[in-house]
């Protein structure tokens, strides 16, 4: 891949968590609305937007994996 | 930051302490958000305060949004990109101070007041703390904005950056438990 | 003269006390344009505080390097003592080297321990007969009060001064991972340390160290100072554990796995795990309380206004306080002894010239003390009308936590076991330790097991179990610490014969101190009161823990003698005076700048003591023709 794929790629995969950020959003928004705030729902659909957040935004992974830089 | 004159080496060896540095400051007020989170559930039990689901879908979108561009920042940055670096760190501080408004400009004058027995108290504990923790966010988005503008960061080198743009994330972390907290979980009582 | 004001505690403290008074004047200025009365005094003194903190972090130069980052400036790391001043100021001013923050954290502790220790004296006095003598009961309240929290920060204090001293010699590391918030962690604990003591003259506070409400909702107005003190305090704690663990993570000596670092590094990461974690919760709840009192927010407040009830709110609750609260003040108290026992742990094997008995297992049993720790804090809150159903599970973590101390316990006979002890200063006090800490130990499952707690909670008994505890887990393993490592600090030998009075003067008054607390508080003595019944006939009991206390308080007067003393007097000390096998006595005393000139290497275990050829590290290693597995 040249760097020019490679940024494009990076930039790509932001695009695609947001995505799947803004869905989860709006279901828990609408499970809530529809399920008078089902606390246990609601702790697992915070949790599925957590762990992209983790992974994708905040590099979680950067802290064990072996490549050291940037 | 100050590791311009050192050796890439010794740079990247002091990078991965930092981020367990953060990550550990991240592990620690974790407890304290948590700490809130149980105040929450401990005073509110299944109830909520009577507070406007659409201004708070609303400030969760924004703040969704300001870390998807904070993303984009730190992306364009890691590959040398200083215009849309530049760009995107705007955006994202503008939708956060969009944030901050929709919180204190219009949550705060709702109908709850801080002094409303548990309902004021742990909604103006819970944002409050998290307000300050996003103007902690928007000062070091300007700080790195300002160094940026000097052209301190390059793709090799650019701590600065991300450790900007994972604070930011971590504040949106937070909110992700926040916003259910708040504003989802439980029913209003209509005495 | 010139000197002393370009002291960077000098300069801290003028900019302390201007910018309090800055922040005082914003408060007034404040309320003013909101229309309110210009003065009150609790809002003033609140963003006074909290401002001239920060203050002070400015004047001192704890942020001068972070500030220059934000401007873009790159900052070299200092090295060595000041160029152009004399080296004693280095003490007294931001410096990097962990080393002179360590003895920076060791003194203040000894000061502050000094100070709660006083107070102490001054009540023992009022307490050694009925009735009020010469204190009256708010006074009485504040010393009490005061003697908690000071002596727990000076604690805390101390602890660190020895992490933060010995670990990174101990692991071979040239300094602390973070060297500049190392240096933050240890200012910022002055103005904190000013704030609390600050809070006795403004109005002093009635609560007791754990401050809780709804008593401390309507305490006087140092009890703000109490929270913000506590509160810069825990911030200096989460700093220094962070700092410490990423430290041991990444900085080890080639060759030195998990399981061949000296057992105070074990201890060190099992404090630092619960100190980085737990302490943001009493931060959590003084803020609450903080915030209750400056601005109505009724977390504790079971009261509801009028609104409120339209709005068909809930009201607060002080039950949730004492859960916050105990979920880092339980944990803390082993913050405050595991790196105690590590000492223990690592002194015994020196002066019995043995291996030491189960190196895995009290390594392990550090990390499992601090783990359960965090499950066991409601046990505090027997009496305080929680949930009843969680009185037997909180029942049954509190006894667990015997077990991982019983392994520490056998591990030190049976290191002692057929051992050639040596009985010099260092030893005593941990043969004291043990002795003490047996003590403590032995009476805690009594206060863990629900019905005897019942009748135990809030009596003398607790307290005489609590010191008991806090002396064999932190006094006499720290003072042990501070004779066995001055030599290698200092490059001098303190006098022997002194140490050895201390010692005699301390054990036997601690013995009598505590056991007679305990039995008085049988008896029906409450604790944290001002005065008690004489038809309980326990006067004779009150008079001798008072002298008790006042012949331990001259014992320590007298170990801080022989330290000044030997400073400038003592026998120059050689590199390795205890023959110890640890990494820092196989380099010179005082121990240079830079500690080593050149990482060592691991290639055996640390606690081998008398096993025949037997290797720790070498010191100048041959990195080219090492065992693979080392590097």
């Amino acid at each position: 891949m040249t760097q020019q794929e490679k940024k494009a790629a990076a930039f790509r995969q932001g695009i695609i968590v947001l995505i799947v950020l803004a869905a989860l959003t709006a279901g828990e928004f609408f499970v809530a609305r529809s399920l008078n705030g089902p606390v246990a729902i609601l702790f697992i659909f915070a949790i599925f937007k957590a762990a992209p957040i983790m992974q994708y935004f905040m590099h979680i992974s950067s802290l064990w994996s072996e490549e050291e830089g940037h | 930051m100050s590791a311009i004159t050192t050796s890439l080496a010794e740079y990247r060896h002091q990078l991965k302490s930092n981020r367990w540095g953060l990550w550990l400051f991240f592990l620690s007020e974790a407890f304290m958000f948590g700490g809130l989170l149980t105040s929450r559930f401990y005073l509110w039990g299944d109830t909520r305060p009577p507070l406007d689901q659409n201004l708070g879908f609303i400030v969760t979108v924004v703040l969704l949004l300001s870390s998807f561009f904070m993303n984009r920042a730190e992306t364009a940055i890691a590959h040398d990109d200083r215009k849309n670096f530049q760009l995107n760190l705007i955006i994202t501080a503008v939708l956060g101070i969009a944030f901050l408004v929709g919180v204190v400009g219009f949550e705060w004058q709702g109908e709850v007041r801080p002094t409303d027995g548990a309902y004021g108290a742990v909604l103006y504990g819970m944002t409050g703390m998290h307000a300050l923790h996003v103007l902690s966010g928007l000062i070091f988005i300007m700080i790195v904005f300002f160094n940026g503008r000097k052209g301190h960061y390059s793709a090799e080198r650019h701590w600065g950056v991300e450790a900007c743009a994972v604070w930011w994330h971590y504040v949106d972390l937070v909110w992700v438990f926040f916003y259910p907290a708040l504003y989802l979980m439980g029913t209003v009582i209509h005495p | 003269m010139k000197t002393f004001f370009s002291l960077g505690l000098i300069r801290g403290i003028v900019s302390q006390l201007i910018v309090t008074a800055i922040g005082m004047g914003i408060t007034v200025a404040v309320r003013v344009a909101m229309g309110l009365p210009a003065w009150k005094a609790e809002p003033a003194a609140v963003v006074g505080a909290l401002l001239g903190a920060i203050g002070f972090m400015f004047g001192v130069g704890a942020l001068t390097d972070w500030l220059k980052w934000m401007k873009g400036e790159e900052t070299p790391m200092r090295h060595g003592p000041p160029k152009d001043k004399p080296a004693w100021t280095r003490y007294f001013t931001v410096d990097y080297n962990h080393k002179i923050i360590g003895v920076q954290y060791t003194v203040t502790g000894i000061a502050l321990i000094g100070i709660a220790g006083s107070l102490a004296m001054i009540f023992r006095l009022e307490l050694s007969a009925p009735g009020l003598q010469f204190l009256t009961a708010d006074t009485y309240n504040t010393f009490m009060s005061a003697h908690g929290i000071v002596m727990i920060g000076g604690i805390l204090l101390g602890v660190a001064g020895a992490m933060n001293y010995l670990v990174p010699l101990m692991i071979g590391a040239s300094d602390m991972a973070f060297p500049r918030l190392n240096a933050f962690g240890f200012w910022v604990t002055v103005p904190a340390a000013l704030l609390i003591v600050s809070g006795m003259v403004f109005g002093g506070w009635d609560t007791g160290w754990t401050g809780y409400p709804p008593l401390s909702a309507r305490a006087p107005l140092g009890i703000q100072l109490f929270f913000l003190g506590v509160y810069f305090i825990g911030l200096s704690s989460i700093l220094g554990a962070l700092n410490l663990l990423v430290t041991v993570a990444r900085m080890r000596a080639p060759g030195m796995t998990l399981f061949r670092m000296p057992i105070f590094v074990w201890a060190s990461v099992a404090t630092s795990l619960i100190a980085l974690t737990a302490t943001q919760l009493i931060a959590l709840s003084f803020l609450m309380v903080l915030v209750q009192r400056l601005l109505g927010m009724g977390f504790f407040d079971p009261n509801l206004t009028p609104e409120a009830v339209a709005m068909g709110a809930p009201p607060g609750n002080p039950l949730l306080f004492q859960h916050l609260f105990w979920f880092y003040s339980h944990p803390a108290v082993y913050v405050f002894i595991l790196p105690g026992l590590g000492i223990i742990s690592e002194l015994l094997p020196v002066f019995a010239r043995k291996p030491l008995f189960g190196y895995k297992w009290i390594a392990m049993s550090s990390l499992t003390i601090a783990l359960v720790g965090f499950l066991v804090w409601a046990h505090h809150m027997f009496t305080a009308g929680m949930e009843e159903y969680l009185r037997l599970p909180f029942s049954y973590t509190t006894l667990l936590v015997a077990v991982p101390t019983g392994v520490k316990f056998f591990s030190w006979v049976a290191t002692l076991w057929k051992g050639r002890i040596s009985l010099e200063t260092p030893m005593l006090f941990v043969l004291g330790a043990i002795s003490v800490f047996l003590i403590g130990g032995l009476t805690g499952p009594p206060n863990g097991t629900v019905t005897t707690d019942l009748q135990l909670h809030d009596t003398y008994w607790i307290v005489g179990h609590f010191h008991a505890t806090m002396f064999g887990g932190f006094v006499f393993p720290f003072f042990a610490a501070i004779y066995y490592w001055y030599p290698k600090v200092t490059g001098r030998m303190f006098s022997e014969t002194l140490g050895k009075l201390h010692f005699w003067l301390m054990t036997p008054s601690f013995w009598v101190m505590s056991l007679v607390q305990q039995q008085i508080g049988l008896m029906g003595m409450r604790r944290r009161i001002a005065d008690y019944d004489p038809a309980l006939g326990i006067q004779a009991q009150q008079v001798a823990i008072t002298i008790a206390g006042y012949i331990i308080f001259a014992s320590v007067l007298v170990m801080i003698y022989n330290l000044v003393y030997s400073y400038r007097h003592g026998k120059i000390a050689v590199a390795n005076p205890w023959n110890s096998r640890s990494p820092e006595f196989q380099i010179p005393s005082p121990i240079p700048e830079h500690s080593y000139e050149q990482p060592f290497l691991v290639t055996g275990e640390p606690y081998d003591y008398g096993l025949e050829g037997s290797v720790y590290i070498s010191i100048k290693p041959d990195i080219a023709n090492a065992p693979v597995a080392a590097k």
